[in-house]
């Protein structure tokens, strides 16, 4: 079996030699180098190709969200994790347009880690239960001050089964295929769901199912 | 330190000049105190000369109408006398002379009545104390007393009496006595002018006296004068330096000021930032590879071994702890948000931060809000929005609150509302407030708020964006 290969990015040797060890006791994965900033780690990623990039977003030279971006834009196979101390939505969205497929919370990190590193691998999203949570209470909180709808709410059951689907990272043509559905069907779905939900975007997108707990 | 020349030179500032103030108010106290004495003394030569002339003049004025009083007084006597003696001589002739004349003279009482009139007129003489004229007087009195004894004489004679001795009375003692009434009349007269002359020469004498002493009085209240308004002069003049001088030295210490609290403020930015990333970079770091570490450990260590799992789990969770405390205290001094995402995000995920902390909830809009805007723009704004939110949470307990950020062309303004209780910005202005205005100041901008009880409160900047703000600093 091929074993996952994995980069590490974190400009902390200690934090580093801690994800090593973790990874290491796993027999699928081996971590196949390391980063001590986000240039670094860019250019890493071009040589080695790994399947994974667990990569810090506090890095001195280019920080972890930047190297995401220029990663997945020159190789969209590369799957990154996002390791940051902040459960906040302005993070976990920047990362997400940054072409990040999972956010772990460094405190969560010796938890889950494994976890998300299979999750990104396979193309699915991962993200720590604590940051869902926050983004849930955020969202929660702003709906009963403000009085509005949870738009979720508006959604038909088809629509959240479509919604669910895309956020785990399915293209048009695979949900269509899953639910026997036209392409054309699954599109006016998704603009319907986007429109009520009012969101710009994939990344948006996936947030929202995050908070909502429809993925993880 | 930096802190410690600043504080050198503030401390040096305010003392000096206190110095300054209490000998510029020793001098001051003393020329106002010779001033003062100065204008009185002037005032006092100049009332006095004034009364003195007034008075002076009365007087001479009185004196002269005096003496022209008398004057005209013995004049119109002398006249009465001379003009008396003049009807008498007519009546007594023509008593005389009647029966030459045919005609019918006077009556003898008639006659009697003119010279008693002349001894009235000579009575009515206004006397004085001049021996002259009483001499002259007695001796007019001892003319008329005699012509008096001949008249009575006269009046008694008859017609032929009258016929034989008319001519040669008239002749030897009538004409004799009128002449010498006249002569006496003229020596009174020509004595009176005399005495009128001295008199008025007396009155001039006085006048010039007056005069004299007027004018060395006005000519010396004029050197007073003078001299007074060279030493005000001289005294405003000193004034004004002095007042020129302490306004440029404000101005000096109030730049001084500027600089001083610029550099605090930078300083302070500088002191936050790297506490921050020693926090969160060394300790952080630290403690979050030991969580790794623990995890590692707890892994080794057999599940049946429920004591050293317990140790660990504790490990474990006051690690944890340090670490988010640590994040937080980290977060507070340099939110990494605004070098890692910018400002708008950073500013959202400071009202979240709010939101979950406080009973506010906070909107933030932003238009067209650049995202290479300069480190120190970005912190001013940060630190400003930061300042508000927490101003409007804590003190003015506000439900809602709003941040709006816009970028034009060649600046950036910041607005932030707040539906909370207000307060007069003229009377209360905190450190908070006046970190704020300084802060934006320091970028060149303009800073206002504008609130009343009651009313919420506007918080409003606007920064100039140059093009040679410095380059992002990663922390």
């Amino acid at each position: 079996m091929r074993k996952i290969r994995i980069l590490l990015a974190d400009d902390h040797k200690l934090m580093r030699s801690g994800l090593r060890l973790l990874v290491e006791q796993q027999p699928d994965l081996t971590v196949v180098g390391e980063a001590n900033d986000g240039r670094e780690a860019v250019s890493l990623a071009k040589t080695l190709k790994p399947d994974v990039v667990v990569m810090d977003i506090g890095m001195p030279n280019l920080n972890g969200i930047e190297a995401a971006l220029q990663m997945t834009q020159t190789n969209p196979q590369i799957s990154v994790v996002m390791l940051s101390m902040h459960s906040d939505e302005s993070y976990v969205l920047r990362a997400l347009k940054a072409g990040a497929k999972g956010y772990l919370l460094k405190d969560s990190a010796e938890s889950d880690l494994i976890k998300a590193v299979h999750a990104v691998a396979e193309s699915k999203s991962f993200f720590s239960p604590a940051v869902s949570k926050v983004l849930l209470d955020d969202y929660v909180r702003k709906l009963k001050r403000s009085g509005a709808e949870d738009a979720y709410d508006l959604l038909t059951p088809r629509e959240r089964e479509i919604l669910q689907l895309v956020a785990e990272g399915k293209s048009n043509k695979d949900v269509a295929n899953l639910l026997n559905l036209s392409v054309y069907t699954v599109e006016t779905h998704r603009s319907n769901i986007m429109e009520k939900l009012n969101l710009r975007g994939i990344p948006e997108l996936i947030l929202f199912a995050v908070r909502r707990g429809i993925i993880s | 330190m930096p802190l410690d020349p600043p504080k050198n030179a503030a401390a040096h500032l305010p003392r000096t000049a206190r110095d300054d103030d209490r000998e510029s108010e020793r001098h001051a106290k003393q020329l106002r105190r010779l001033l003062v004495i100065s204008f009185g003394w002037l005032l006092a030569l100049l009332i006095g000369a004034g009364l003195d002339a007034l008075l002076s003049l009365r007087h001479l004025d009185r004196s002269a109408q005096e003496v022209g009083r008398r004057f005209t007084a013995r004049n119109r006597a002398l006249g009465t006398i001379v003009v008396s003696v003049r009807v008498y001589d007519d009546q007594i002739e023509r008593f005389l002379l009647q029966d030459q004349l045919q005609a019918s003279g006077p009556d003898p009482s008639d006659v009697a009545n003119k010279i008693a009139a002349v001894r009235f007129a000579l009575l009515s003489f206004p006397v004085d104390g001049d021996s002259d004229e009483q001499v002259l007087l007695a001796s007019m009195r001892q003319q008329l007393q005699e012509e008096e004894n001949s008249c009575a004489v006269v009046l008694a004679w008859h017609a032929d009496l009258r016929r034989q001795r008319a001519y040669q009375f008239i002749g030897q003692e009538l004409i004799p006595w009128r002449t010498r009434i006249y002569e006496l009349s003229s020596q009174i007269s020509s004595l009176n002018e005399q005495k009128h002359a001295v008199e008025n020469l007396a009155v001039a004498t006085r006048f010039q006296m007056l005069e004299s002493r007027l004018i060395w009085l006005v000519s010396l209240a004029l050197i007073a004068g003078v001299l007074m308004s060279l030493i005000c002069g001289w005294y405003i003049l000193r004034l004004e330096r002095q007042a020129r001088q302490r306004y440029q030295a404000l101005a000096l210490s109030r730049l001084e000021l500027e600089g001083l609290s610029a550099r605090l403020v930078e300083a302070q930015e500088e002191e936050r930032r790297s506490i921050s990333r020693e926090l969160h970079d060394e300790v952080g770091q630290s403690l979050g590879a030991l969580l790794v570490e623990v995890g590692q450990l707890s892994k080794l260590v057999p599940p049946d071994d429920r004591v050293t799992q317990a140790q660990i789990t504790h490990i474990k969770s006051v690690a944890e702890t340090a670490v988010k405390s640590i994040r937080d205290i980290a977060l507070l001094l340099r939110p990494p948000m605004l070098d890692d995402l910018g400002l708008i995000p950073a500013l959202e995920w400071q009202a979240r931060e709010i939101s979950r902390r406080s009973e506010m909830e906070v909107e933030v809009h932003s238009e067209k809000v650049s995202e290479d805007l300069g480190d120190e723009t970005k912190v001013t704004v940060y630190r400003l929005v930061q300042e508000a939110l927490n101003n409007a949470a804590t003190h003015a307990a506000a439900k809602n609150a709003k941040v709006t950020v816009v970028q034009g062309s060649d600046r950036i303004t910041i607005e932030i509302t707040d539906d909370g209780h207000g307060f007069d910005p003229k009377r209360q202005r905190g450190m908070g407030i006046l970190g704020m205005e300084e802060r934006v100041r320091r970028l060149g901008g303009t800073f206002t708020i504008e609130s009343a009880p009651g009313k919420g409160a506007t918080v409003k900047a606007e920064l100039p964006l140059h093009q040679a703000d410095p380059p992002l600093n990663h922390p």
